[in-house]
């Protein structure tokens, strides 16, 4: 019951700041309402024993990915003249809204509809840095490497794209 | 060498040959004439040797020689095979076919002598010969058919040979254009037989052999859309304007293909269709009226022309013309007879044209080549000889198949058709004499400015001996003869016997009434300036106006039919409503490329209109599973 | 309650694309996507508490890492198209398409 009432209070602020964040005029506004959102992302995962990645998700994702977007939105020095004139923003909002509402209203009529219910986890292990390197390292040891050259990848191609041309 | 090897060898090397000198003439310049002279000769010679030996093993042995090459087509139960015949009739054909073509082979070698298409005059020249003997020898029809438009395309070639002038490229378009008329009856034919025997095999034998099972008048009009082929590759009215034409290719080309061999194909297609033409009789009566009509008309024509190819190119339709009558009455082997001793003499007459046109500057008019006869008098002998020959004074070659003809058609008893073959002959004895009478019997003299080569006499003398001789090996029985070529042929003649009295009294009255007219010529234009009264009759000199009957009866409305085709139909029906249409494309592709107008963000809405519509179908779909 | 996060996850999901779609500030397109990966992980995370299997961690953890490449290549981009344009407006970068006078 208490798992239940943290989880509508977490899910409440992931919407409404996901919300702020794709209305909000300035990125950095958006910025830091995303933020939020991952935070309470984060605690989500934490409700559900996954310990682990709400580690990860702090860490990566709040604590570097949203700080790399806050600083670069700083180093760039955008100013108002710089931001695009969005002025349709609202109607554009609204009109896609509604053009994905049958979309979600199909899937979770769906989702109602089928029997999957949360079983209690009575593992205690499991969500643990443990549980999760034991599959990790045994199971996706493929997958693991080559997201190593993924991100090498990523990194060669990032200082290649942001290298001044002569 | 076996059968088939020697058909082979036959066939290949004049095509060989051809594709030799084509890729030297494709891929040097200035190559040295000897070298096509060369491969020119050796691919004909190399043929008119083996055909002589075929000839002979044939006559002597009555040995058929097949040679199967490879199958063409093999649908289902139809299949086209490629294969080679050499029954009596096609080794008969070959005897005279590839031999002459040799002889005119040498002959072209001096009158093409430092000419600047050289090379290309005998690539077509080899071509013609391996075409030529295609069609001849072609086991079914439809390989004959090949051979068939092959000969034409040639010939289409050769009429235009001197490109340079444009009214040479509209002759051969005349002869190429006419020819795909006739072209157009004898292909609609075979598809009739394919369709109602075909089945059953598409050989000749096996076409002749199922012609029982066909309906008697299908039967009548698929041999006379055979005829109308004939008449257009043999010149015979209605089909005939292009062979006067024609004569605007070099003298060698007239002589090969505009006299000797193309235009008798027709003759020999009829023959070769013996069998069909025996159970459509209607239709071989109307062939021999259509064959009287042009020897008649052609001989008309060329009392009254000037240009001395001309006068040899209506003396060939209209002895074209007695073939077909012979062909018509059923004496199918007096006709090949007949052709084969045409196409010596009428060769060697072509050649001595050619001889007199090299040798006076390329004039051609009769009227300004007079008093010739001791500038060049080898040419005048042989000349002489040839046109006593045409006229059938015996006992030269002629008067043996032409007698033959005269006899036949008066024994099958259609005496118009005698008649109008007696006038013709006669005028042909007046039309030949009077060119020769203008041309060597005057009291002027002229030099000649430019020297034949030797190797242009020598194929002519051997073309005058086999003028002179060639009649002797079909003798009839009144001489003592034994028709050995008839014989020989053993085609589905028609016999009709006439006692040896009457056959004597008419050969000598012909003969009698030919003299007549030949000495009537020499009072009137030997030494006499006859050919200056004569009267312009336009009528004859432009030939009954036929060409401008057809100008205005076919040429004109067909001309304004396509110009109404052109300008209406064309312009505003198709033109426009297809542009139209293009425009309209073109304007939904402007609307629908606002679409596409690079932002990724729009891709990604469309991407989402389809997942959403996606997804209310399928919950749609398994709405009722639900 | 997998329900309950299920449809948290469609949720946030159709929200990242409403933002993708809808925004021309390039920045914030950036952040939909990374909602939308977001969600995503939600919803592994949830169904592999409910499996009581650690696999559906793994995935999300191999998304983070490629979102962390992305986020890389993403910066690089920014910077490269704001000094070239002076501007982070998504319909500046249209040469895909046709140019419509």
């Amino acid at each position: 019951m208490q798992n239940e009432i943290l989880f509508f209070i977490l899910a409440f602020i992931a919407v409404v700041s996901s919300l702020t964040m794709i209305s909000a005029h300035r990125p950095i506004d958006s910025a830091l309402s995303f933020i939020v959102t991952l935070i309470s992302i984060a605690a989500l995962f934490a409700l559900t024993n996954a310990t682990f990645l709400f580690v990860v998700q702090l860490i990566i994702y709040a604590g570097a990915i949203l700080s790399l977007i806050i600083f670069i939105i700083m180093f760039l020095n955008i100013k108002d003249d710089n931001l695009p004139d969005e002025k349709y923003k609202n109607r554009w909002l609204l009109a896609t809204s509604i053009i994905i509402s049958p979309f979600s209203a199909i899937l979770i009529d769906l989702i109602l509809r089928s029997d999957i219910a949360i079983k209690s986890v009575s593992d205690t292990k499991f969500g643990t840095i443990q549980d999760v390197g034991l599959t990790l390292f045994s199971e996706w040891v493929l997958p693991f490497e080559l997201v190593s050259i993924l991100l090498l990848v990523a990194l060669v191609g990032s200082v290649t794209l942001s290298k001044r041309e002569n | 060498m076996t059968d088939a090897q020697l058909l082979n060898v036959l066939l290949l090397a004049p095509l060989l040959n051809a594709l030799l000198m084509f890729v030297i003439n494709f891929s040097f310049k200035n190559v040295k004439q000897f070298i096509y002279t060369f491969f020119a000769l050796l691919g004909s010679g190399v043929s008119a040797i083996v055909a002589i030996y075929i000839a002979f093993i044939n006559y002597s042995e009555h040995k058929l020689l097949v040679s199967h090459l490879f199958t063409w087509l093999d649908i289902s139960n139809f299949s086209v095979e490629v294969s080679l015949r050499a029954d009596a009739l096609g080794s008969f054909m070959i005897l005279f076919v590839a031999p002459v073509s040799f002889l005119i082979h040498i002959y072209a070698t001096g009158y093409m002598d430092k000419d600047k298409s050289y090379g290309r005059f005998f690539i077509y020249f080899n071509l013609f010969v391996f075409f030529m003997l295609l069609l001849v020898l072609a086991d079914n029809p439809i390989l004959m058919f090949i051979g068939w438009e092959g000969v034409g395309l040639i010939s289409y070639a050769l009429i235009g040979f001197y490109i340079e002038d444009v009214k040479n490229t509209y002759a051969g378009n005349k002869a190429f254009i006419l020819n795909r008329v006739g072209d157009f009856g004898f292909l609609s034919a075979l598809m009739l037989l394919f369709v109602m025997i075909g089945d059953l095999g598409f050989s000749f034998d096996a076409i002749f052999a199922h012609l029982i099972g066909v309906d008697s008048s299908l039967l009548s009009f698929i041999a006379l859309l055979l005829f109308v082929g004939a008449m257009g590759k043999s010149a015979q009215i209605p089909l005939f304007v292009w062979l006067p034409d024609a004569m605007a290719g070099p003298t060698p080309v007239s002589a090969l293909i505009h006299a000797a061999t193309m235009v008798t194909a027709g003759v020999y297609m009829v023959a070769r269709f013996a069998p069909l033409y025996n159970m459509a009789v209607d239709v071989s009566l109307f062939i021999a009226y259509i064959g009287a009509f042009s020897a008649l008309f052609a001989a008309i024509v060329a009392t009254r022309q000037y240009d001395i190819k001309k006068i040899l190119a209506y003396s060939t339709m209209s002895q074209l013309g007695f073939m077909f009558m012979a062909l018509g009455v059923g004496a199918y082997s007096t006709a090949l007879f007949h052709m084969f001793t045409h196409a010596f003499f009428k060769a060697l007459l072509f050649m001595g044209a050619g001889v007199i046109i090299v040798a006076f500057h390329h004039k051609q008019d009769i009227r300004e080549l007079r008093g010739i006869r001791y500038s060049v008098p080898f040419v005048f002998l042989m000349m002489f000889i040839a046109s006593l020959t045409i006229s059938a004074i015996p006992p030269f070659s002629a008067f043996f198949s032409k007698d033959a003809i005269m006899s036949t058609l008066f024994a099958s008893g259609h005496f118009d058709i005698f008649i109008m073959a007696l006038v013709a002959s006669l005028l042909t004895a007046f039309y030949m004499f009077r060119m020769v009478f203008v041309l060597f019997f005057s009291e002027k003299y002229q030099e000649v400015t430019q020297k034949s080569s030797k190797t242009m006499f020598y194929p002519m003398g051997i073309l005058t001996l086999l003028t002179l001789f060639s009649g002797f090996w079909n003798l009839p029985e009144i001489f003592g003869g034994n028709l050995n070529i008839s014989h020989w042929l053993h085609l589905a003649d028609k016999s009709a016997t006439l006692s040896h009295e009457t056959e004597f009294l008419l050969m000598l009255g012909n003969t009698l009434l030919i003299v007549g007219v030949i000495y009537y010529a020499y009072k009137k234009y030997a030494y006499a300036d006859g050919i200056e009264q004569e009267k312009q009759i336009d009528f004859l000199t432009n030939k009954f106006y036929i060409d401008e009957i057809y100008h205005v009866l076919i040429v004109k409305p067909l001309g304004f039919v396509s110009l109404f085709f052109d300008k209406t139909i064309s312009a505003f029906l198709i033109d426009k409503s297809i542009n139209n249409l293009a425009f309209l494309y073109g304007k939904l592709g402007k609307l629908f490329s606002r679409i596409e107008n690079g932002n990724v963000r729009f891709y990604a809405l469309y991407i989402l209109f389809g997942v959403v519509f996606g997804f209310i179908y399928l919950y749609l779909l398994l709405g009722a599973f639900l | 309650m997998l329900k309950s996060y299920m449809i948290l996850s469609i949720i946030l999901f159709s929200i990242g694309v409403v933002g993708l779609i809808s925004r021309r500030n390039i920045i914030v397109i950036y952040m939909s996507i990374e909602l939308l990966l977001n969600a995503v992980n939600l919803s592994l995370i949830a169904i592999s508490a409910d499996l009581g299997e650690s696999s559906g961690q793994i995935i999300s953890l191999i998304i983070i890492a490629i979102a962390a490449s992305e986020a890389a290549l993403f910066m690089a981009l920014f910077v490269v198209l704001f000094r070239n344009r002076g501007s982070l407006d998504a319909n500046l970068f249209d040469i895909l398409g046709e140019k419509h006078d």
